[in-house]
C-alpha cells in the first residue's frame, strides 16, 4: 500500500508539471478557467440574491424563522438530485449547474448575513436613530459595517462549497476541473482523479485566502 | 491481515446499524490482490455487478432470473460504473459475475490481440484473462459499438464509413463516454487504425441522454452509441461502416470468478445465451428506456415467457 | 415534468430499502466522525499548537470534492459500503471537530478549577464536567453533520452505492423525472426527521439547559 501511495503522488507530480497536460481544450489551464467561471459566477448570483435577503430579514427582524430553516433545507438538498432534475427539465444546458450551485450558496449567505445583522447591539442602533439617522442610514452606516465580518464568513463558506461542488458540471457534459475526476473514474485513472481533486482544493484555498485578505482590507476602512 | 482487511473490519464493526440493505462492507474483508477471493462456491450466492447503462442492467437481471431458477441465490448491484471499475471489483471479490461483451473485454485484457472471429476471441480471452476469472460460452445476442452521425452531417461531408472521417481530420468533434477516449475500440483505435484525428473529444455517457442530446443539438458531430439503441433508427442516424474491422464482434458473454462457475451456473447461463437474440435484447432495452419499466421486471417477464423460469 | 404516481405506488418497497440504506450510511459516518473527533478535539483543546493544524486539516479535507474522495478510496476499500462511509466520515470532521473544540472552549475555567479543587482527576473532569457542558455546542455540530451527510450520501451513486442517489442516476439515464423527484423529497424528509430526533435527543441529554429556556 505505501508503495502505491508513493507511486500515485509521484505520478501526480508528473501529471501536474507536464506541459502537454496544461494546454488544449482538456488542458489544466482551460479547465481551471472554466471552473473559476462556474464558481465565481454562481457565487456572485447567490450573493446578489442572498445579501439583500439576509439584510432585509436582519434589519426588519421579520422572517427569521425562514432564514434559519433555509440553512437547514439548503444543507439537506442533494446536489446530484437537483442537477439531474434541472437537466431533465431543461435539457443539455448550463442551467442544471448554475441552479444547483446557486441553491447551495444562497442559504450560507442569507443565514450568515442575518446572523451578522442580529449580532449588532440594539443599543448602538437606538443611539444611531437617536442622533436622527434615517432607517437606510442606520442600515448602511451602522448595521452593515458591524455585520460585515459574519457576512464575509458566509460568502467565504459559500464560495468554498461552490468550488468543491462545481465538479458536478462534468457529470452533465461540461468542463471545469471535475472533468478530471469524472473521466478519471470512468478510465480508472487515479492520478487524474487525484490531480483534479488537488487542483479543486487548491482553488478553494486560494480563493478563501483572497477573500479573507479582502475582508481585512475592508476592516481597515471600517468607520469606527 | 492486510491494510484493506483491517480498514474493512474496523468500519464494518463500527457501522452500528448494520442493516446492510444494498451493499455491505463484508466483501471488503476478503482482501485485495488475491483474484476472486470472495467466499465459497455458487452455493453461497452470486453477486452480479452491472455497468452504468440500461442494457447491462437488463442482462444482469436476466442472469439473476435464470440463476435463481437454477437454485442459486443472487444479488444484483446495478449501475456500478465502467469496465475499468468493474473488473478490478471482480478481481477483488466485491462482485462475482458480470455481463460482458466479447470484443470489448478482449481489448481490455489484451489490447494487442488481433482476434476478430468469435471462436478466436473466446480462446484469446481464456488465455488473457487474469487467473481466477473466466468467460462462459458466449450468447447469440450481440451489441456492438457504433460510430454514428446525423443524416445532415453524413450528407454534408459525404460520410458513409469511418475511413471517410479522415478527410475531415481536425474539424469534427466526437462525443462518447469518457473511457472511450483511452480505449482501443474508441479514440485510440480510430487514430491508430484509420488515422482519424478529431478536433475535440467530448466526455459524455454510454449511449445515454448526454451523448444523444449532444448529437441532436449538434454539439458533437460523431457519437459513440450502441447498436442495440433504438434511438439510432428512430432518429434516422447513420452508422458509419467499419471496413478495417476496428470494432470487434460484441457477443454478450458472462465473465465470472472461477469458484462460482460450477455446473448449474454454466448450464443456466448457457441456456439463456442460446435463447436471447439481439432483437430481443434491443426490445428489452426499449421497454426500460422508453416505457420506463424496471430492468428487473422486464428481465423476469422475458425469462418466464421463454420458459427459462417457471 | 409530471410525476408518475403509479411508479411510486409500485416502488414503495424499493424506496423504503433505499431510504434505510441511505440513512445507515449517513448515520454510520456521523457516529464514526464523532468517535474520531472527540479525542482529536480534546487534543486540539489542550495542546494549542496542534489546534490550528487539526482544524486547518479538516478544513482542507472539506475542500476536496466528495466524488474524488470516493474514487480515490476504491483501491483501499473497493466498491463497497465501507468506501461510502469512510468518504462521508471525512466530511463530517470539519463540523464535528470544530464544534467539539468550541464546545470544550466554552466551559468556564472556574468550573474546571472547582472540579480540580475538589480533587477530581483530569479524565473524570473531562467526562463528567467538560463534555456534558460542551454538549449543546457538540450537538449543534452533530445536527449539521447529520443533515450534511444525508445530503451527501447520494454522491456515492457514482461508485454504485449512494442509497436514494441511485434514483438520480437511474432517472438521469432514462430521462425519467419521477424517481429523481422521489429521491430528492425522501432525502429532504430523512434530513428533517433526523434533525428533529436529534433536537429531541439533545433535550433529553441536557436537562440543565431547559430552565434557561434554551
Amino acid at each position: 500500500m505505501p508503495d502505491t501511495v508513493f507511486e500515485l503522488f509521484k505520478n501526480l507530480g508528473a501529471w501536474l508539471t507536464s506541459g502537454e497536460q496544461w494546454s488544449g481544450a482538456d488542458g489544466i489551464a482551460h479547465r481551471l478557467a472554466e471552473h473559476l467561471q462556474y464558481s465565481l459566477l454562481a457565487t456572485l448570483i447567490a450573493a446578489v440574491i442572498g445579501l439583500p435577503l439576509g439584510l432585509l430579514i436582519g434589519h426588519t427582524g421579520r422572517g427569521a424563522f425562514v432564514a434559519i430553516n433555509l440553512a437547514s433545507f439548503g444543507r439537506a438538498l442533494p446536489t446530484v438530485g437537483l442537477v439531474v432534475l434541472v437537466f431533465l427539465a431543461s435539457g443539455l444546458s448550463m442551467w442544471p449547474v448554475y441552479i444547483a450551485l446557486v441553491a447551495l450558496a444562497v442559504p450560507a449567505i442569507v443565514t450568515n448575513t442575518y446572523a451578522g445583522m442580529t449580532a449588532v447591539d440594539p443599543d448602538v442602533k437606538d443611539a444611531a436613530r437617536g442622533q436622527g439617522m434615517r432607517a437606510h442610514q442606520v442600515l448602511f452606516q451602522v448595521e452593515l459595517p458591524l455585520a460585515l465580518p459574519l457576512i464575509m464568513t458566509g460568502l467565504r463558506l459559500a464560495l468554498i462549497q461552490v468550488v468543491a461542488t462545481a465538479t458536478i458540471a462534468a457529470y452533465v457534459s461540461f468542463g471545469g476541473l471535475g472533468r478530471y475526476v469524472f473521466d478519471g473514474l470512468a478510465q480508472r485513472d487515479l492520478v487524474q482523479v487525484l490531480g483534479g481533486a488537488v487542483l479543486v482544493a487548491l482553488v478553494a484555498v486560494v480563493l478563501d485566502l483572497a477573500l479573507s485578505g479582502l475582508q481585512r482590507a475592508l476592516f481597515r476602512h471600517r468607520p469606527a | 491481515m492486510n491494510r484493506r482487511a483491517l480498514l474493512g473490519g474496523l468500519f464494518a464493526a463500527a457501522s452500528v446499524p448494520a442493516l446492510s440493505a444494498c451493499s455491505s462492507g463484508i466483501t471488503s474483508l476478503q482482501g485485495e490482490g488475491t483474484v476472486g477471493a470472495g467466499p465459497g462456491s455458487s452455493k453461497d450466492g452470486i453477486t452480479i455487478g452491472t455497468a452504468n447503462f440500461t442494457e447491462n442492467q437488463v442482462l444482469g437481471y436476466l442472469y439473476a432470473a435464470v440463476l435463481e431458477a437454477a437454485g442459486v441465490k443472487t444479488t444484483v448491484r446495478p449501475n456500478l460504473g465502467t469496465r475499468e471499475i468493474l473488473i478490478p471489483a471482480l478481481k477483488g471479490g466485491d462482485i462475482d459475475l458480470l455481463p460482458e461483451y466479447q470484443g470489448a473485454l478482449l481489448h481490455y485484457v489484451a489490447p494487442k490481440s488481433k482476434a476478430t472471429e468469435e471462436g478466436e476471441m473466446q480462446n484469446a480471452l481464456t488465455v488473457a484473462l487474469p487467473a481466477g476469472l473466466q468467460v462462459l460460452p458466449y450468447g447469440m445476442a450481440e451489441d456492438s459499438d457504433a460510430f454514428v452521425v446525423t443524416r445532415e452531417t453524413a450528407e454534408k461531408y459525404g460520410l458513409t464509413s469511418l475511413a471517410d472521417l479522415t478527410k475531415q481530420n481536425g474539424k469534427l468533434v466526437i462525443g462518447a463516454a469518457a473511457e472511450v477516449k483511452t480505449r482501443e475500440v474508441g479514440a485510440v483505435g480510430l487514430k491508430d487504425v484509420y488515422g482519424i484525428e478529431f478536433k475535440e473529444f467530448k466526455s459524455l455517457d454510454s449511449s445515454g441522454p448526454l451523448v444523444k442530446g449532444a448529437l441532436k443539438k449538434g454539439d458533437v458531430d460523431v457519437a459513440n452509441l450502441f447498436t442495440t439503441d433504438t434511438d439510432i433508427q428512430a432518429n434516422g442516424w447513420v452508422v458509419l461502416t467499419d471496413p478495417k474491422n476496428l470494432i470487434p464482434g460484441q457477443h454478450v458473454v458472462p465473465l465470472i470468478a472461477d469458484r462460482k462457475a460450477d455446473a448449474p451456473v454454466r448450464k443456466a447461463l448457457a441456456k439463456l445465451g442460446n435463447v436471447l437474440t439481439t432483437k430481443d435484447l434491443t426490445e428489452l432495452n426499449r421497454q426500460v428506456d422508453k416505457d420506463k419499466k424496471d430492468p428487473e421486471d422486464v428481465a423476469n417477464a422475458y425469462a418466464k415467457r421463454h420458459g427459462l423460469t417457471k | 415534468m409530471t410525476i408518475d404516481w403509479s411508479w411510486i405506488a409500485d416502488h414503495t418497497d424499493d424506496l423504503t430499502t433505499l431510504s434505510v440504506s441511505h440513512l445507515q450510511a449517513a448515520l454510520s459516518a456521523v457516529f464514526l466522525g464523532l468517535l474520531i473527533s472527540l479525542p482529536l478535539a480534546v487534543i486540539a483543546h489542550r495542546i494549542r499548537p496542534l489546534r490550528g493544524f487539526l482544524l486547518g486539516l479538516s478544513n482542507v479535507l472539506f475542500t476536496i470534492p466528495s466524488i474524488a474522495i470516493f474514487v480515490l478510496l476504491l483501491p483501499v476499500s473497493g466498491l463497497t459500503r465501507t468506501t461510502t462511509v469512510i468518504g462521508l466520515t471525512i466530511y463530517t470532521l470539519v463540523v464535528l471537530l470544530r464544534n467539539t473544540v468550541e464546545g470544550l472552549d466554552s466551559v468556564p475555567a472556574k468550573t474546571k478549577e472547582a472540579a480540580k479543587a475538589m480533587g477530581t482527576r483530569p479524565l473524570r473532569t473531562l467526562l463528567t464536567v467538560e463534555l456534558p457542558l460542551a454538549l449543546p455546542v457538540i450537538m449543534a455540530g452533530v445536527r449539521i453533520a447529520t443533515v450534511m451527510s444525508i445530503s451527501l450520501v447520494s454522491v456515492a451513486t457514482y461508485i454504485g452505492d449512494g442509497g436514494l442517489g441511485q434514483l438520480f442516476t437511474d432517472g438521469f439515464q432514462r430521462n425519467f423525472p419521477t424517481p429523481v423527484i422521489a429521491g430528492v423529497v425522501l432525502t429532504l424528509l430523512l434530513a428533517l426527521v433526523a434533525d428533529a430526533l436529534l433536537v429531541a435527543l439533545q433535550y433529553v441529554l441536557t436537562p440543565w439547559t431547559r430552565k434557561r429556556g434554551a
